[in-house]
């Protein structure tokens, strides 16, 4: 597992989380060998979680804009409504076999913590999900499941009380609790073994996906599009990808398009710094200190991003492009009214962009986006913001 | 070696027990920080750590993290910390305690050297870990400014006698599983309890024999002191007992006497009989 991707990455952690850190890295490299833990993995994957999930042709919108064909890859059908149980499924199977009986987690929309709260009533571990309040107040829905599925949510009243005070205050927890807890993270960000634990859960995605697309017209599709907040969707479909030809972009959020940070694009407007255990681009100032975030979209806004997006996006290899709350949102109401799906405002965002991107693209050409989450958890935000122009 | 380090060493050497006391640059005026800082000398403190604000400070409990937010809302700058040095350390020996992107973000090895020619005789980063070191570049111990490495209750021993061996000036031993503070976290699940250290103190001093070893976290008073010099630490580092009421609108001449009945705890005659009193540690 890889500590570092060129000069991002690393654990920049007190040292009570080290230990925790190691073996939480060498429980993994144990797991995936052993038989019996891939194939309960599997198991649940398929019967519990409902995958693999489709390879989806939008004909309709790919009609509307008379370019590439569009295809969804629906990890809105993931059981939870998100891509993010791959992940939980599979760091909740390792903090059983660390013997950690408690689950703790930070979440932004609150599709990671509803996967946290589901897994961990199936195998019976406590759950404590920590979520900043103005988050709480924007995904009300998801609030409830958590507490319907019987974690405790806590909510995070610091600062902008969204996704980086959520995660700061999991890992203050860690520390105070780190014998008997597992923190379940739920992006491709943190210290190391997160960020490579996360994307080798989230690379079923990619996988799926490629071997679905051989199947359908032979070859890699030749755009692939994500959005990016911490990464871990985007992680997920690019890595089983990267070395074949396939033109990869990852999207982040712009919100408004004004304010201090520029929205949440860390990649994009962003510069090298340490949060939250790696280094990587951050939203921060001169003087170092993190950047106030802004999104439509709870789960991309976020000051930071996963150290292999900051590689990949030093090495050339993904394109990152941002786009805008009025974007997503507008992309939003174009897939509901032509393909009959409500999409999550995050994937929305790197929809806005393949809607652009599309039509200059030749006919014969395969257009794939990650459809990361379903958009029921966002219905009082899109109703707030109106109808799309 | 920095000054600091110097003055620690000494005293382990001559057994006196040492205090460092803590407050967060910016969340008061510089005036009355400095009056904080002369209150503390006066009241027979060893060195003075001086606290940077980040904006995420992921070890720090509520009282320091509310002091963090009060500095950079009053718009404390890099530069504001370097005016305050020189007269912070014309009082006492100085460490600085901030988070490592805000050394990066003044250039690594640079911001270090700047700290140093301010007055500062140390630096602690409490999210760098061991590892992170060549991060800020060849500078490390040399010239007067000493990276003070952390160790935990977690810390295996081996690890932990790598951590003696490359840090500088002193090891800064945390004394619980948990943030900074007295424990009253957020929430129930932040509160824990100071652990005995004996044996992990014992291995350092095994390990490198001239290197004071300083305990702290959730000091609350002076018997807390006492318990970490039984247990055979050098000294103790009290930070939050004191921002809290830095906070809450204490004077430094409130704080002096805070101060006054913490050094009593470095000395043995007065409660040696206290330290083996239960007190559910």
């Amino acid at each position: 597992m890889p500590e570092w991707y060129g000069p991002y990455g690393g654990s920049y952690v007190p040292e009570t989380l080290i230990p925790a850190l190691k073996e939480l890295e060498s429980a993994w490299k144990s797991a995936r060998r052993d038989p019996e833990f891939r194939s309960r993995f599997q198991e649940l994957a398929r019967d519990w979680g409902g995958r693999p999930t489709p390879l989806y042709f939008a004909e309709r919108l790919t009609r509307e804009l008379g370019g590439a064909e569009i295809y969804l890859k629906r990890e809105d059908l993931v059981h939870g409504g998100a891509h993010k149980l791959n992940n939980a499924l599979g760091q909740g199977l390792l903090a059983l076999r660390l013997g950690k009986r408690r689950l703790i987690a930070e979440t932004g929309a609150g599709q990671h913590g509803v996967a946290t709260a589901m897994i961990g009533a199936k195998l019976g571990l406590t759950t404590e999900v920590y979520m900043g309040a103005a988050d709480m107040e924007r995904q009300q829905p998801n609030v409830l499941r958590m507490r319907l599925l019987g974690a405790t949510v806590r909510p995070v009243t610091q600062g902008q009380q969204t996704l980086k005070e959520a995660i700061n205050e999991a890992l203050r927890d860690w520390i105070a609790n780190v014998q008997d807890t597992h923190y379940l993270l739920g992006s491709a960000v943190g210290p190391h073994p997160f960020p490579s634990l996360v994307a080798d859960f989230q690379s079923v995605i990619g996988r799926e996906l490629r071997r679905q697309s051989r199947a359908r017209w032979g070859r890699d599709p030749d755009l692939v599009l994500a959005c990016v907040g911490g990464g871990s969707n985007a992680i997920g479909t690019f890595h089983p990808l990267l070395r074949g030809p396939a033109r990869l972009i990852g999207v982040e959020a712009r919100g408004s398009g004004e304010g201090p940070g520029g929205g949440a694009a860390s990649l994009v407007r962003g510069s090298v710094g340490v949060l939250h255990g790696m280094r990587t681009y951050l939203l921060q100032d001169e003087e170092g200190q993190i950047l106030p975030t802004q999104s439509v979209s709870a789960g991309l806004d976020y000051a930071g991003v996963g150290p292999e997006h900051a590689w990949l996006k030093d090495s050339g290899r993904v394109e990152y492009t941002a786009a805008t709350d009025r974007q997503a949102l507008e992309a939003f109401h174009r897939l509901a009214r032509t393909e009959g799906i409500l999409p999550a405002l995050e994937p929305s965002h790197a929809l806005a962009v393949a809607i652009q991107r599309a039509p200059d693209l030749p006919r014969d050409q395969h257009l794939v986006v990650t459809l990361s989450g379903r958009g029921d958890k966002d219905l009082a935000e899109v109703q707030r913001l109106g109808p799309a122009r | 070696m920095g000054r600091l380090g110097e003055v620690l060493r000494q005293r382990r050497q001559r057994r006196e027990g040492s205090l460092l006391t803590y407050l967060m640059a910016g969340s008061v005026p510089p005036e009355t920080f400095l009056g904080c800082v002369r209150a503390f000398r006066a009241a027979g403190v060893t060195g003075m750590e001086v606290g940077f604000p980040f904006s995420d400070p992921m070890a720090e409990g509520p009282v320091i993290q509310r002091a963090a937010s009060r500095s950079l809302a009053r718009g404390t700058r890099w530069s504001d910390l370097l005016a305050l040095l020189p007269q912070v350390s014309g009082e006492l020996p100085v460490a600085v305690m901030t988070y490592l992107n805000v050394v990066l973000r003044h250039g690594g090895e640079k911001a270090l050297t700047e700290l140093r020619e301010h007055g500062a005789d140390a630096v602690i980063l409490p999210d760098l870990p061991l590892e992170g070191l060549r991060d800020l570049g060849p500078h490390r111990r040399t010239d007067g400014l000493d990276i003070v490495l952390l160790a935990s209750p977690a810390t295996g021993e081996e690890r932990l006698l790598r951590l003696a061996r490359r840090t500088g000036g002193f090891l800064y031993l945390v004394s619980r599983y948990g943030t900074t503070g007295l424990g009253g976290g957020t929430t129930p699940s932040t509160r824990t309890h100071p652990l005995d250290l004996t044996e992990e103190i014992r291995q350092v001093h095994e390990e490198r024999p001239r290197l004071p070893v300083l305990a702290g976290f959730g000091v609350r008073d002076a018997q807390d002191v006492r318990s970490f010099l039984d247990q055979g630490a050098d000294g103790a580092i009290v930070g939050s007992l004191l921002q809290d009421r830095l906070n809450e609108g204490a004077d430094p001449s409130e704080l002096e006497a805070t101060v006054r009945s913490l050094v009593e705890g470095l000395s043995s005659k007065r409660l040696g009989l206290d330290a083996t009193r239960e007190r559910g540690l």
